[in-house]
């Protein structure tokens, strides 16, 4: 059985269907590419099924076997579907640490002392050290963002997690030691389903990929089989034969 | 000199007083986005039922007070319900909920006409006396609120930064979605932050009606100050509103022994304005 499963989800704003009639699973344990050219509803996708902002316009979305369509985002997250966003979830007032211990609070519904250590063992996971762990979340670099929304996704101990393009701004570097980070964390038994447009991090990790194209699914499969196929070079350059 | 002191005592009072109007306003605006037009109804509210209970009911200042606060914050989460969160995610909610709290004001200044009318009431003063400063004489209920302020605002600051309910009103304030995504119940700590907010204004309302006359329209004066601090400070943190609250207390206090009573709030006004071209996210706030 899926750990996630989409049944002919949809999702309309007025006129423009953003997410059209997108059926697939994912696997308890596997890592999920998404790719598709920019406005092809992948990101639309993320928030139709963890509910933030909006929900799906029809279809089913079942987690665990169960029905989250039109369940609300929070207890989502607490079922264990997190994710993080494509732009930096930063809260300018609150520390590194802080951000980890709440996720640990209200999504793993752990007490403060436990919290505070689930926090401090994330946050040197994500290699983001004891110094720099009480500073603002504003004052990290681009990296440690990125790493400190997969750390408070992860201190709620996900069984899926939904990566929103955890690449973009990243140097080369930092790719590569976050890929390391996203096979430790799947090989940890965490499903991951990553958005990416930094390619060679996609097909490194991928072990299937759907590419999506004006909010539906344009093809589906092995990852070099996938990006091979004359639809999908098509619909990212636009006509013209790779 | 003792006119100085005078001066500065009085200063003292108003900003403790502006300070507690503003901390209920500023925690609704920092967590929900929304400026409650209706936090001096409330205010008016709590000073009346703690009157009923402690006066009429002839059970004494503090059974007062508690009911006063307690009926604030049923109200605020009532308010919330009913005239805020329904138009959460709407792209004017800021515009919409300006007329519904401005609704929710007018219908507690009516009801309270009609409930109390529209004679004069007053609260007896916690404390009795008068306390002398180096000459200068406050009422033992004006240093009452002089410290207990602070102690308040102290307790609201470890409140909001050394709890984890108080640091999810930060993290809801500061990005809703992403809140969402730790597990935070959004909607529910909207309703806290109200409930919260509408407290503070009960307390205020209270400790109002031992120096002021209580009326259905007592909040409509410290509603119009609480929003100079809270804008003048910047529409931040609570420390913003607080060393708001200190500047036009004491900016207020000097003013009348200078200008007089009649060209004070014209004063305030324009020092207001002056802040706001210079520093547009105001005095203490960030860019």
């Amino acid at each position: 059985m899926p750990v996630l499963e989409l049944r002919h989800v949809t999702k309309r704003f007025g006129g423009l269907t953003a997410v059209d009639d997108v059926t697939f699973g994912v696997e308890e344990g596997e890592l999920l590419g998404i790719a598709g050219p920019n406005g092809s509803g992948k990101s639309t996708l993320f928030n139709v099924v963890t509910g933030i902002p909006f929900g799906a316009s029809s279809g089913e979305i079942l987690f665990d076997g169960k029905p989250i369509t039109r369940m609300v985002s929070h207890r989502i997250a607490r079922l264990g579907l997190a994710r993080t966003f494509q732009k930096d979830a930063e809260y300018p007032d609150l520390t590194a640490k802080e951000t980890i211990a709440l996720a640990a609070i209200y999504g793993r519904g752990l007490n403060r002392r436990a919290a505070a250590e689930a926090a401090e063992t994330q946050l040197e996971a994500a290699g983001i050290g004891c110094a720099r762990a009480g500073m603002l979340t504003t004052a990290l670099s681009v990296y440690e963002r990125k790493q400190l929304m997969i750390a408070s996704a992860l201190v709620m101990q996900p069984k899926v997690l939904m990566l929103d393009e955890p690449a973009s701004g990243l140097t080369r570097p930092e790719i590569a030691a976050l890929n390391a980070h996203l096979v430790k964390i799947n090989k940890g038994g965490v499903t991951i389903l990553l958005i990416e447009h930094v390619l060679s991090l996609l097909l490194s990790l991928a072990e299937r990929l759907i590419v999506l194209n004006q909010g539906a699914v344009l093809a589906e499969g092995d990852p070099q089989e996938v990006i091979r196929d004359e639809r999908v070079i098509e619909a990212y350059l636009g006509g013209r034969s790779a | 000199m003792e006119t100085l002191l005078a001066t500065f005592v009085s200063g003292l009072v108003l900003a403790a007083l502006y300070a507690l109007m503003a901390s209920g306003l500023s925690l609704i605006w920092t967590t929900i986005g929304v400026f409650n037009f209706a936090h001096g109804a409330l205010m008016m509210v709590g000073a009346f039922v703690a009157w009923t209970v402690s006066e009429v009911g002839g059970f004494g200042l503090w059974p007062g007070l508690i009911a006063g606060v307690a009926t604030t914050t049923v109200l605020g989460v009532i308010i919330e319900y009913l005239l805020i969160r329904p138009f959460y995610g709407q792209r004017n909610m800021v515009l919409i909920t300006v007329m519904t709290t401005l609704a929710a004001m007018i219908i507690l200044e009516k009801s309270a006409q009609i409930i109390w009318g529209a004679r004069l009431k007053q609260l007896p003063r916690m404390i009795e006396g008068d306390i002398s400063i180096s000459g200068a004489v406050i009422s033992a209920h004006e240093a009452l609120i002089v410290v207990l302020a602070p102690l308040i605002l102290i307790a609201l600051w470890q409140f909001t930064n050394r709890t984890p309910v108080g640091r999810s009103l930060r993290a809801v304030g500061q990005n809703q979605e992403a809140a969402a995504l730790l597990g935070i119940n959004v909607p529910l700590t909207f309703a806290l932050a109200f409930g919260l907010g509408a407290a503070l204004a009960g307390l205020t309302g209270v400790l109002l009606g031992g120096i002021r006359f209580i009326t259905p329209s007592l909040g409509s004066e410290p509603l119009i100050k609480a929003m100079i601090v809270v804008i003048f400070g910047g529409l931040g943190s609570l420390g913003a509103t607080v060393g708001a609250a200190l500047v036009i207390g004491m900016a207020e206090a000097f003013l009348v022994l200078t200008l007089g009573l009649y060209w004070t709030p014209f004063a305030i006004f324009l020092g207001l304005i002056a802040v706001l071209v210079l520093r547009p996210n105001g005095l203490f706030g960030r860019s």
